[in-house]
């Protein structure tokens, strides 16, 4: 193996370009929701379920997924949980305030292929955030697919994100939502139980049905357990995988599934790749 | 091929010439056994007879620690990292450790093709020298011959008075244009140095143990020696991950992203927030750092990605052997998918 190295045309992979914050609402006590524009209101031109590298100066760089359709012009939009540092910081960041952006990077949903389907999106936990990119774009291209199917699980009702999207999903009577919570309190009227127990009820029409799973590792056995109880296809199944990411340009390493790399071939896959990738679920 | 004869005693002007084309670096020894490969200062300093450097050559091409930017906080501006232009020539380089810088190649095109690599690595020119392969050494059986010449614009075969040198390419003739003390090649027909064929099976029949490798009992095994300290990635010639960091000067307002040298071995490196570790045991992590080494980009490329260089094996901190390891998956492929041994006495083949 031998390469004409200087054949090689280089890329510039490390510098982000500094974007603005322009509007910053808070969720839950750990997750706050962020509207971003890039230099000149240019578009991110990702795809759903793509991520970008956000960084701070001296504070570090981590991948997170764009929340917003690419449908959306003019800025796009995060949804970020404090779990360490640079999260902690970026809380702390108000409208007016600038942040490192690369990317869009990775693989995300391939929504031509979706066309004329129906999609059923399942998501756990923090898994709605890149799940609501693809909400939001079957929302904007509604004649262009079936039926939309949102279910949504949290613990428990205060970790729920996007107030203001779930009243419109509730609302809307072409989509059907259905919400569960693994704990509730006095005051949820709402199903309870984890989110494979809004499965067996569904009503699908099987082959036409397009899967969209995000959530925690944990989830990922137990959804596809049930999917395959109800006979959905493995190739109508979607995943999309988290993973220790550094570089999100297939550098470092860190992301590495068996041979698949999760900042290139996914964070979105398509179930029968992942079969073969015993480290994968 | 051109071949010429360079003595001992002519090797420093050799070096001197050398030096005046570009900035030449060479083994040097440190301390009693171990070798280095620094900037050639004294050409009298120079050791072309060596076992193994500690680290690899791909140090000057994904150095253990980089800028990648330089950036303040105060306005929110930043630089990329820099590169010097200049001109390198690395003498004294074993063959696999040439295959190796190969590979790298391989890994940092393809893609995304990386700047800072790519950079750092063109105006390369590479001397090989040849050597005596020790207890350590396996590249034969990893496929790369003992004077492999691929990637070398110039090889040196040790003779009795010196070495026989050999211009492989252009860029390699230039490179000895001028300077007029060779004479003609001596024959080297009596350097026979036999290469011990260390791994059981030959390279190109192990993608079919490796087909069988992942519940292997000997990850668990070798797990209960391993301490997960990270050697075996750090003196790999073909490890190339890596962390980045952002860290502040002491005015706190300026800084640098910095990325340096990552092991899969290491205990946090595949783990995210919400106390996930993806390969939390010593038994993933070994079997990951083979798998890579042997199969992951291999099946990819054809090639095994471990070029025999022995350095994780000698340097390891609990004295585990990779040879070891892969003769062991060797014997329990055997045992659980064949019913016929092994085949052994591949040494003659490819020399
Ligand atoms: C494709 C992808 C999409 C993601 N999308 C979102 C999102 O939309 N919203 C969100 O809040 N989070 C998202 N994450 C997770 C997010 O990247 C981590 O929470 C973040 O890196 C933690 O950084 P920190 O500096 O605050 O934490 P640290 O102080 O660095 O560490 C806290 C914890 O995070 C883990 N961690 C550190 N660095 C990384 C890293 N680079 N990748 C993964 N885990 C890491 C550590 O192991 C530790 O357990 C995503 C991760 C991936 C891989
Ligand atoms: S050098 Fe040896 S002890 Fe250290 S991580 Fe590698 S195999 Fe384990
Ligand atoms: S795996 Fe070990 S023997 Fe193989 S190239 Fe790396 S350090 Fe050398
Ligand atoms: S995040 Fe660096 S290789 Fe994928």
């Amino acid at each position: 193996m031998s390469i004409a190295i200087s054949d090689v045309k280089s890329q510039e992979l490390y510098c982000p370009e500094i974007a603005k914050i322009t509007a910053v609402k808070r969720f839950t006590e750990k997750e706050k929701w962020f509207d971003i524009e890039l230099p000149g209101g240019r578009s991110l031109g990702h795809q759903p379920g793509q991520f970008v590298q956000v960084s701070l100066f001296g504070a570090g760089e981590a991948p997170i997924s764009v929340t917003s359709s690419p449908t959306k012009k003019g800025s796009f939009e995060l949804c970020i949980r404090e779990v360490g540092m640079l999260t902690k910081l970026l809380h702390k960041l108000d409208v007016g305030s600038t942040v490192g952006i690369r990317g869009p990077y990775g693989k995300g949903f391939d929504v031509k292929s979706f066309k004329g389907k129906d999609i059923l999106i399942i998501g756990g936990g923090i898994g709605i955030v890149p799940l609501r990119s693809l909400i939001n774009y079957v929302i904007d291209n509604r004649k262009d697919y079936g039926r939309l199917i949102i279910l949504y699980g949290a613990k428990n009702p205060d970790e729920l994100l996007y107030p203001d999207d779930l009243k419109l999903w509730k609302k809307s009577n072409d989509i059907e939502y259905h919400i569960t919570v693994d704990q509730g309190t006095p005051e949820w009227k709402g199903n309870t139980g984890v989110i494979t127990t809004l499965i067996p009820g569904l009503d699908l029409d099987l082959p036409n049905t397009i899967t969209a799973v995000v959530g925690p590792p944990i989830m990922y056995k137990f959804v596809l357990m049930s999917l395959k109880t109800k006979r959905i296809p493995d190739e109508n199944i979607y995943l999309s995988l988290e993973r220790r990411m550094k570089c999100g340009v297939g550098k470092c390493g860190h992301c590495q599934i068996n041979h698949s790399y999760v900042c290139q071939d996914g964070p979105v896959y398509h179930y029968p790749e992942l079969k073969h990738l015993q480290e994968a679920i | 091929m051109k071949k010429y004869q360079l003595n001992n005693k002519q090797l420093p002007s050799f070096i001197d010439h050398l030096k005046k084309q570009g900035t030449v670096f060479a083994p040097h020894k440190k301390g009693d056994t171990s070798y280095s490969f620094e900037k050639v200062e004294n050409p009298n300093s120079v050791v072309l007879d060596y076992n193994r450097t500690l680290n690899s050559v791909k140090k000057y091409f994904l150095p253990p620690r980089e800028h990648l930017l330089s950036f303040s906080k105060t306005d929110n501006s930043f630089r990329k990292g820099s590169f010097k232009n200049e001109k390198k020539i690395f003498l004294g380089v074993h063959s696999y450790d040439m295959k190796a810088v190969l590979k790298l190649d391989y890994n940092f095109s393809q893609g995304n093709p990386e700047e800072n690599y790519l950079q750092r690595r063109k105006d390369s020119s590479f001397i090989g020298v040849s050597f005596i392969p020790d207890e350590f050494h396996f590249s034969q059986s990893v496929g790369i011959p003992l004077h492999d010449t691929e990637g070398f614009d110039i090889y040196l075969e040790q003779n009795s008075d010196g070495y026989t040198v050999k211009i492989i390419t252009e860029k390699g003739e230039k490179l000895i244009d001028g300077f007029d003390r060779v004479s003609k090649a001596k024959d080297i027909s009596s350097n026979h140095v036999q290469f011990q064929n260390k791994l059981k099976y030959n390279y190109n029949r192990l993608p079919e143990v490796f087909e069988q490798s992942w519940n292997a009992a000997v990850w668990e095994e070798v797990s209960k020696k391993c301490v997960g300290c990270g050697t075996c990635n750090l003196v790999c010639p073909t490890c190339y991950c890596f962390d980045v960091e952002d860290n502040l000067d002491l005015s706190l307002q300026t800084g640098t992203r910095d990325r340096s040298w990552d092991g899969c071995m290491l205990n946090g490196f595949a783990a995210v927030a919400g106390g996930e570790n993806f390969r939390e045991t010593l038994a993933e992590r070994q079997r990951h750092r083979v798998h890579r080494k042997f199969k992951y980009i291999s099946d990819i490329t054809g090639e095994p990605w471990c070029v025999g260089c022995g350095r994780c094996t000698a340097y390891c901190t609990a004295g585990i052997s990779i040879v070891e390891i892969v003769n062991q998956l060797c014997d329990e492929y055997e045992q659980n998918y064949l019913n016929r041994p092994a085949v052994v006495g591949l040494n003659a083949e490819r020399l």
